[in-house]
């Protein structure tokens, strides 16, 4: 299937009409908060933000008399809000691709980072401190298990591991298209790639070794909540998903174990969108909640690991390599090039449409 | 009409003590009766007195708690009712709206596995005997409310039941076409000598089509018999009242001789009626006239004594033109109010109000009532 | 004039006329707008066309939508058959029975539709309550595949989409006159011979317009086959769901919503002249 040129064009105009009715509803809630002093923040919504409220926004409004109001908006709404020219938005808290989306198309301001007061640029690890975002926390896709089905320590130590269903028969599952991010660099890992050397991905070779295990993939999962139930409930043996997810699952008592072994770094990140009504707040929130003690008081109790270097210290041991004192995604993760995913992805969903129904 | 005419002298139910119960209640208590082959046989009484009900458990759609039906001898009690081989005709017809007439007249056959050219031939012959043989491809609702009735007895009668059960077929007509259908209806069973029990709670209609009429009032059967008989000689109050206009004029036994008792009121006006052996003297009694019994003069002096005709004295308290008749009530004492009907021939004029007026009827035409 | 005016405005249809209004407003004009401004952005008209059936045409919808077809012929013939009876009870019991099969019915609605799949997941699941049970009992030696497959997403639809049609189905044979059957089993009928000759005739028309809107929902239905299908059980909203949210390729989404849309439309003409025959039947 060979999609004319003109569709990139396409995704750049835009439509008012359908952007206004989505984004109605948002500006409704938006006017009933408190009209004082506010930030409003693009959020994942549900527990994400009840701990972020507690560690973050609380402690942020008594220190600037600053009020922090979530609003939930998928993805698509966001670029409808952006494109028609609708946003209500002083600040996005979302993955790293999708603000690279954003960012592509002249929708985010730069980050101003000689403007911190709280916290020290320098400190801000470099991999995450954008110019068009900065992350707020870093996590990975990870090499997930059920230890009732393998017990810790006989688990694939390796995506080529995982790829070998002879030592290792059992189900698994790899995210779906629909994730936003299906499995091509453990595919390719898998295959022989060394770690640094992923990029650009061959698609065509990596779909090729993700047929190889296709068979035992009974499920891709599509939401971080599938993923982990299906290794909860022993649905599949093993599977590559977010550490958060299971981070949060493994909290709640749930048999999952972590391969931290070629683990792929991922992060979550604020950008600021054109046309923040509240500018400076967005801008004071992002200092404020890089600082070292915001983030080990968020992330003592939300699993990932810290933006800020200075954090490390109280960061969960979980993610910690103790050989090297840094996170696993330092010493033995690669970072998710999400330029190259940003350039290719309407490509690679092409390819995973035609791949997917065999 | 051989083809549709039913078997003579089969029909024949009899009803043994049935009963039927909802909770405590009794709606049908202990109900017994015969009815004859090719009998029209109607349940007359108002509503929750139990005849749609009794109707319901001859054909099967009710239990029967207590108590056997017979038909023909067998009883049928156990029998499903697809099985009792009744015509049926409902109360609102109960025409299939997506059958056309004829299929709907050619139901019962076609359940009965008839074959076809019996079919063809049977439901013609329905169609004729109700005049409907020209709207064989009509649907229900292109049809009048006198049509539709017309089906459902075409339909009920097309197997050759030697039974069929009516319930309030004409409830939903006007008066001038249930008037009109009463004589079809009644022709169109003479003329199968089909048996008919048929429910109603309209007077007029059960005694102009009954053979024989059983009253219903609160689950039992107050008095069976034919029209006249029940009209001339309510065995209660409560049939006086609703078999037409009826005058109870309450008192006390004074004396029994024979068959006639003396019933005296409470203004010490003495009356005499017909009474059956169980009137003792000193009960306190109702005496029962029809009001087109009694007939109305001025009162002029002098009245013969004779103990065949019963006499009183009133004031014209109200009349009404009724058409054919002229109602006037006497009040002949305090609290006792008597109805006489006049017929509107000529000189039939109405009394003027208040003037006094004199009242008199035959003993033989009253009945004393003790219930 | 005015007198003419007045009585013009007095007609019941002022009464729906802010609906309409409201719908055309943020529903029906947005839409246009959104499929003229989606499939302007490709180019020329020609191009336009070329580019919609290279979509139209592409193994992926075609497959979608043969996999959609199927699921959801599938989905209504089985909510159907499951329905038929149920709507039967309904509509001839009163009081608690009556109230307790239609509170069952009706009350898992009120969660949302995310937790109730869930919840099917953890009784379908191979280690779920249902393979459990089966395996327990000796009835199966492995467990059976009823998540993430064909299966799953039938059984997930069908539970969905039960309650418009055993709604539909009640509302029409609640209008089927009691006394009919009564006359058909006084007339001789059996059991079997007034339900196929009367009462399922009478019906008819509800399981015509029932099926219909059971099919118009399963052909847009996207939750379910995502979370219960498996890998290659794509249907063709769970596409426009992609186009959208991952691939920022809002001219492809439209085409395929097009698509939909259509069809639907389609239905919804032959529900509308179904349910405008029921009328004229007077049933």
């Amino acid at each position: 299937m060979t999609a004319p040129k003109a569709v990139n064009p396409g995704r750049r105009k835009f439509t008012t009409g359908v952007a206004v009715a989505a984004v109605a509803p948002t500006m409704f809630w938006i006017k009933k908060a408190a009209a004082a002093e506010q930030v409003i923040v693009r959020t994942p919504g549900g527990v994400f933000d009840d701990v972020k409220k507690e560690t973050i926004y609380d402690p942020f409004r008594k220190e600037t008399g600053i009020e922090v109001v979530p609003v939930a908006a998928t993805t698509a709404k966001l670029m409808a809000m952006m494109k028609s020219g609708q946003n209500e938005l002083d600040l996005i808290d979302t993955g790293d691709s999708t603000l690279l989306e954003l960012e592509k198309s002249n929708y985010l301001m730069p980050i101003n980072y000689d403007e911190f007061k709280y916290t020290n640029p320098a400190d801000i690890d470099p991999v995450v401190k954008r110019k068009y975002q900065v992350g707020c926390f870093i996590y990975a896709m990870v090499l997930g298990f059920n230890t009732k089905a393998i017990p810790v320590g006989t688990e694939p130590k390796s995506w080529a591991e995982f790829w070998d269903l002879k030592k290792f028969p059992g189900r698994r599952t790899l995210p779906d298209m629909a994730s936003g991010t299906p499995s091509l660099e453990f595919a390719l890992i898998a295959d022989g790639v060394p770690m640094d050397k992923l990029y650009p991905l061959d698609i065509d070779r990596a779909f090729k070794s993700m047929s190889r295990i296709r068979s035992a993939i009974p499920k891709f999962w599509d939401t971080g909540a599938l993923s982990s139930t299906m290794l909860a409930d022993n649905e599949v043996s093993m599977g590559a998903l977010w550490s958060t997810r299971a981070a949060v699952a493994i909290d709640q008592g749930a048999p999952l174990g972590i391969q931290w072994n070629q683990n792929a770094l991922l992060a979550q990140a604020y950008g600021i969108p054109v046309g923040a009504k509240n500018l400076a707040n967005a801008k004071k929130f992002i200092d404020y909640s890089s600082t070292p003690e915001a983030q080990a008081r968020w992330l003592a109790k939300y699993k990932a690991i810290p933006v800020n270097t200075k954090a490390y210290g109280a960061t969960s041991r979980d993610l910690i390599d103790p050989a090297t004192k840094t996170p696993w995604t330092k010493s033995k993760g690669f970072l998710l090039d999400i330029n190259w995913w940003a350039d290719n992805r309407q490509k690679v969903g092409q390819y995973w449409s035609k791949w997917i129904i065999g | 009409m051989k083809g549709v005419a039913s078997g003579q002298g089969k029909g024949a139910i009899e009803l043994r003590q049935i009963t039927k119960r909802y909770g405590k209640e009794r709606v049908v208590d202990a109900v017994s009766t015969t009815i004859a082959p090719g009998e029209f046989f109607s349940l007359l009484g108002p509503s929750g007195s139990g005849k749609t009900t009794t109707l319901m458990m001859i054909a099967g759609f009710a239990d029967v708690d207590e108590g056997q039906v017979l038909v023909d001898g067998t009883d049928i009690v156990d029998v499903p009712p697809q099985r009792r081989g009744f015509g049926m005709v409902f109360q609102n017809y109960a025409i299939f709206p997506h059958l056309n007439v004829f299929d709907n007249v050619a139901f019962p056959l076609r359940a009965r596995k008839l074959p076809n050219d019996q079919i063809q031939e049977r439901v013609q012959q329905a169609l004729e005997l109700v005049r409907l043989e020209r709207f064989a491809d009509r649907f229900s609702r292109q049809l009048s409310g006198g049509q539709q009735q017309r089906v459902a007895i075409a339909r009920a009668i097309v197997f050759q039941p030697s039974v069929v059960l009516m319930d309030e077929p004409l409830g939903a007509l006007d008066k001038n076409l249930r008037y009109q259908m009463q004589v079809e209806i009644k022709e169109i069973q003479q003329r199968l000598g089909m048996t008919v029990v048929y429910v109603t709670h309209d007077q007029e209609e059960a005694m102009n089509m009954s053979d024989r009429i059983a009253i219903m009032n609160n689950g039992r059967i107050e008095q069976v018999g034919r029209p006249t008989d029940i009209y001339e000689n309510p065995a209660s109050n409560f049939i006086a009242r609703f078999l037409g206009e009826a005058n109870l004029i309450e008192g006390t036994i004074e004396e029994v001789r024979e068959d006639v008792a003396v019933l005296c009121t409470a203004g010490g006006l003495q009356l005499r009626a017909r009474a059956d052996g169980n009137v003792q003297p000193g009960a306190r009694a109702h005496l029962f006239v029809r009001p087109e019994r009694v007939t109305i003069v001025r009162a002029r002096g002098g009245i013969a004594a004779d103990p065949a005709i019963n006499h009183a004295t009133g004031r014209l308290a109200q009349t009404s033109f009724l058409g054919n008749i002229l109602r006037h009530v006497v009040e002949i004492e305090p609290g006792i109010r008597v109805t006489v009907d006049v017929q509107n021939a000529s000189g039939g004029l109405f009394r003027a109000v208040d003037e006094t007026a004199l009242l008199s009827w035959r003993a033989a035409d009253s009945v004393i009532l003790q219930r | 004039m005015t007198v003419k005016k007045s009585r013009k405005f007095s007609d019941a249809t002022v009464f729906i006329l802010p609906a309409v209004l409201l719908l055309a407003l943020v529903f029906v004009g947005p839409l246009i707008w959104f499929f003229i401004q989606a499939l302007a952005s490709v180019g020329t008209p020609a191009e336009m066309l070329s580019y919609a059936w290279t979509i139209i045409t592409s193994k992926a919808v075609v497959t979608a939508l043969m996999t959609t077809n199927w699921i959801s012929l599938m989905v209504t013939l089985l909510v159907l058959l499951i329905s038929y009876p149920l709507a039967c009870y309904l509509a001839n019991n009163q009081g608690m029975r009556f109230t307790l099969v239609l509170f069952c019915i009706v009350v898992p609605y009120f969660t949302s539709i995310i937790v109730r799949t869930y919840s099917w997941m953890v009784l379908l699941g191979r280690n779920g309550i249902i393979n459990q049970v089966l395996l327990y009992l000796g009835v199966i030696n492995e467990p059976l595949a009823l998540l993430y497959t064909k299966t799953g997403i039938l059984i997930g639809m069908v539970y969905v989409l039960l309650p418009y049609m055993v709604l539909t189905l009640f509302a029409t044979m609640k209008a089927i006159d009691p006394s009919l059957m009564r006359a058909a089993r006084g007339l001789g009928a059996s059991g079997f011979y007034a339900f196929t000759r009367i009462y399922f005739p009478l019906s008819v028309h509800g399981v015509v317009s029932g099926s219909l809107i059971v099919f118009i929902l399963s052909i847009g239905f996207f939750i379910t086959p995502a979370l219960m299908g498996g890998p290659s059980d794509v249907m063709i909203a769970m596409l426009i769901e992609r186009s959208v949210e991952i691939m920022f390729d809002w001219s492809g989404a439209a085409i395929m919503s097009l698509l939909l849309l259509f069809a639907t439309l389609v239905l919804y003409g032959i529900y509308y002249r179904v349910t405008d025959v029921r009328r004229m039947m007077g049933a």
